[in-house]
């Protein structure tokens, strides 16, 4: 990255191989865990507590989280909650976008009394503990009818994506120069055909960097899940830990295989929408 | 084609005033200029005509009709942005087609849209553009299209905001020669806002010069120039500014530089005795290479000693020390003196601005000229 943006100045210098060094020390940190679970995932039960590296690397344990000897285990069925995991995920960052981003237009262009109080109030709701408002939430679930579904679900996970929707977009809106949707007046359009045609189009990048975000916090989301939902409506993350087992044989390799697989749809979407975000980066700052 | 009326406009951005009841009636197919150096609350006001700013007091009328309350798009107003303001998603062309799609300035055909794009590029010298993306322009072209997307409509008023601040000084002089040149800006009512002197008396009808959210004066490029209201006037029209000098009235004569230089006084003047005057000279008006010796008539003589003396390729500016006061003096390079010489200074009285006298920062307002008059309307 330096080297490109000082060209000619390409250089070994001591402390640039101790950066890379240190850079390099602290990525084996930070992945390690992520190295550990992929090997626990391909080990049998019987190695799994006893080798570290050296085993006999196996796909059986992908497939028994995913078949019925699985749900047989958990007495959960993991396809299912994949299915409920992504529809509610799904469902709470759409909804979150068709209400956050004319929210975050308005939030952005718009300064009144107290504006900033109540898009504090929007953001404190991610300061909140989880576990504080859950209470309250499972009484009223039970009450409502809402317990154990995906509606319910995805009604409570737009409580997390929404935040980051509204604060997101709302810088991006905040950047986009105001001159651009006031020639757009000017040359006769009603102000929501220049939020349509004019100011949504030039974020959409960060309509990408928003939805993506929410969709993770909305996948690992684990005390709503687990307190609001019983069998019918369980996610990932809640049937992951069911593997470990509730009394009987804690299943780590099952569990670890079950991880591998909850992790990957945030993956596959991240790698997609990447180069989207890249671009959206350096929009304009390149010649086509 | 409108006229364009304000009246009172008024507008805070809290607890700072940035147009502060501003009046202008511009006449219809007039070419109407604003000029006042930054943070006067040019664009303010234009955006407050062109209704994309709420404004505190005072109303505004465009061809007849009150525009309280009316939306931007139903106001007929065409605007070129100081930031340009092209939709960088789009294309040159559909920058262009954009006002023309919207159907609220009129109705038109994929032909008629074509052909009227192709009239304004042509006329700016951007047809070969039109595939093009903004980001692939450079800043005159970028201009280009944000005038091209103006003039590309029918509308009542024309607001023009800084359009050639951003290009380099010779696409300036080249930009500013063509708009005059411009047959469409001719005949609709323009209002065109800069902090250039020089683009004002080019190209304006009228000149408005505006200080920190007021009018100070409105006339012709003549009448701002020859008869500037104050010093403030004074000094935003030339470059270099106006030679402003301290003196005082006594005996029928104001004396400056100490005592050493003493200009007539007219009656018309109406000057009293003792009175602290300040005296205004434009640096182009002076001339040297005068003889030396008595005084004619009509003219005004001053020795000074050259300080400083700066070539500008064509001409030289020489700063002239007179009695301790310094003079800043504009000649061609033939007439300019090496720093160290004595030189005669020569000037008409009609060039010699009198202004009342006052604090250096304090604007005062200008009284007269020491010789006859010039400018003034028949």
């Amino acid at each position: 990255m330096s080297t490109e943006l000082l060209p000619g100045r390409r250089r070994f210098t001591l402390t640039s191989v101790l950066a890379d060094l240190a850079l390099l020390a602290w990525f084996t940190f930070a992945l390690f865990p992520i190295l550990w679970m992929v090997l626990l995932a391909l080990k049998t039960s019987a190695e799994q507590t006893s080798t570290y590296f050296a085993f006999s690397p196996t796909l059986e344990n992908f497939g028994t989280v995913l078949s019925a000897r699985g749900t047989e285990l958990t007495s959960v069925d993991f396809t299912s909650t994949l299915i409920t995991s992504v529809v509610s995920c799904v469902g709470a960052v759409l909804v979150s976008l068709i209400i956050g981003v004319p929210a975050a237009y308005a939030a952005g262009r718009w300064k009144y009394r107290g504006s900033n109080d109540v898009m504090f109030t929007i953001l404190s709701f991610r300061f909140a503990p989880e576990l504080m408002v859950v209470v309250p939430l499972f009484v009223i679930y039970h009450q409502i009818g809402l317990f154990d579904t995906r509606v319910g679900l995805i009604w409570v996970l737009q409580l997390v994506t929404m935040p980051l929707v509204v604060w997101i977009l709302r810088s991006y809106f905040q950047d986009l120069p105001e001159d651009l949707e006031q020639a757009a007046l000017l040359d006769g359009y009603t102000r929501r055909r220049t939020f349509l045609t004019v100011a949504l189009p030039l974020v959409r990048p960060g309509i990408a960097a928003a939805a993506l975000l929410a969709f993770i916090f909305a996948w690992n989301n684990y005390v709503f899940a687990l307190i609001l939902t019983g069998n019918e409506a369980n996610t990932v993350t809640v049937a992951i830990t069911k593997f470990l087992g509730g009394g009987g044989q804690a299943y780590y390799n099952l569990t670890a295989a079950a991880a591998v697989i909850a992790a990957l749809p945030p993956l596959i979407l991240a790698l997609t929408i990447q180069r989207y975000l890249v671009r959206g980066l350096s929009f304009g700052a390149v010649k086509a | 084609m409108g006229t364009l009326k304000v009246q009172g406009l008024r507008k805070k951005y809290g607890k700072t005033t940035a147009v502060d009841g501003v009046d202008l009636a511009v006449e219809n197919g007039e070419f109407f200029v604003v000029l006042g150096p930054s943070g006067a609350g040019k664009t303010t006001t234009l955006k407050c005509i062109a209704g994309l700013l709420e404004f505190d007091d005072g109303w505004i009328e465009i061809a007849g009709r009150n525009m309280s309350g009316v939306e931007p798009y139903h106001r007929n107003v065409a605007m070129a942005f100081e930031s340009y303001a092209l939709y960088p998603q789009k294309t040159v062309f559909e920058n262009l087609a954009s006002p023309l799609r919207s159907g609220r300035t009129g109705r038109y055909g994929a032909e008629e849209r074509r052909r009227r794009i192709q009239t304004v590029t042509d006329t700016l010298g951007i047809s070969h553009l039109w595939e093009r993306f903004p980001r692939e322009l450079s800043n005159g072209q970028r201009q280009r299209v944000a005038l091209g997307r103006v003039l590309v409509r029918p509308a009542d008023v024309y607001l023009l905001d800084e359009p050639l601040s951003h290009l380099d000084a010779k696409l300036r002089a080249a930009m500013r020669a063509e708009l005059k040149q411009l047959g469409e800006l001719a005949d609709i009512t323009t209002l065109y806002v800069t902090h250039d002197y020089q683009e004002a008396l080019a190209l304006g009808d009228r000149v408005a010069v505006l200080r920190d959210g007021r009018i100070v004066q409105v006339d012709t490029p003549e009448q701002v120039w020859h008869q500037p209201v104050d010093t403030f006037v004074a000094r935003a029209l030339g470059q270099p500014e106006m030679n402003l000098l301290d003196g005082r009235v006594d005996g029928g004569r104001i004396r400056v530089a100490g005592g050493t230089v003493s200009i007539p006084v007219p009656p018309a003047l109406g000057v009293q005795q003792r009175q602290a005057v300040r005296v205004g000279l434009r640096p182009r008006d002076i001339s040297t290479g005068a003889d030396p010796g008595a005084e004619p008539p009509g003219r005004l003589r001053m020795r000074g000693t050259v300080r400083l003396a700066e070539r500008l390729g064509r001409s030289v500016e020489m700063s002239v020390d007179v009695a301790g006061t310094p003079v800043i003096v504009v000649v061609s390079s033939d007439n300019a003196r090496p720093e160290g010489d004595e030189v005669d200074l020569d000037i008409a009285l009609e060039h010699v601005h009198v202004f009342a006298g006052g604090e250096p920062d304090v604007d005062t307002p200008r009284l007269g000229a020491a010789g006859i008059e010039l400018g003034k309307q028949a």
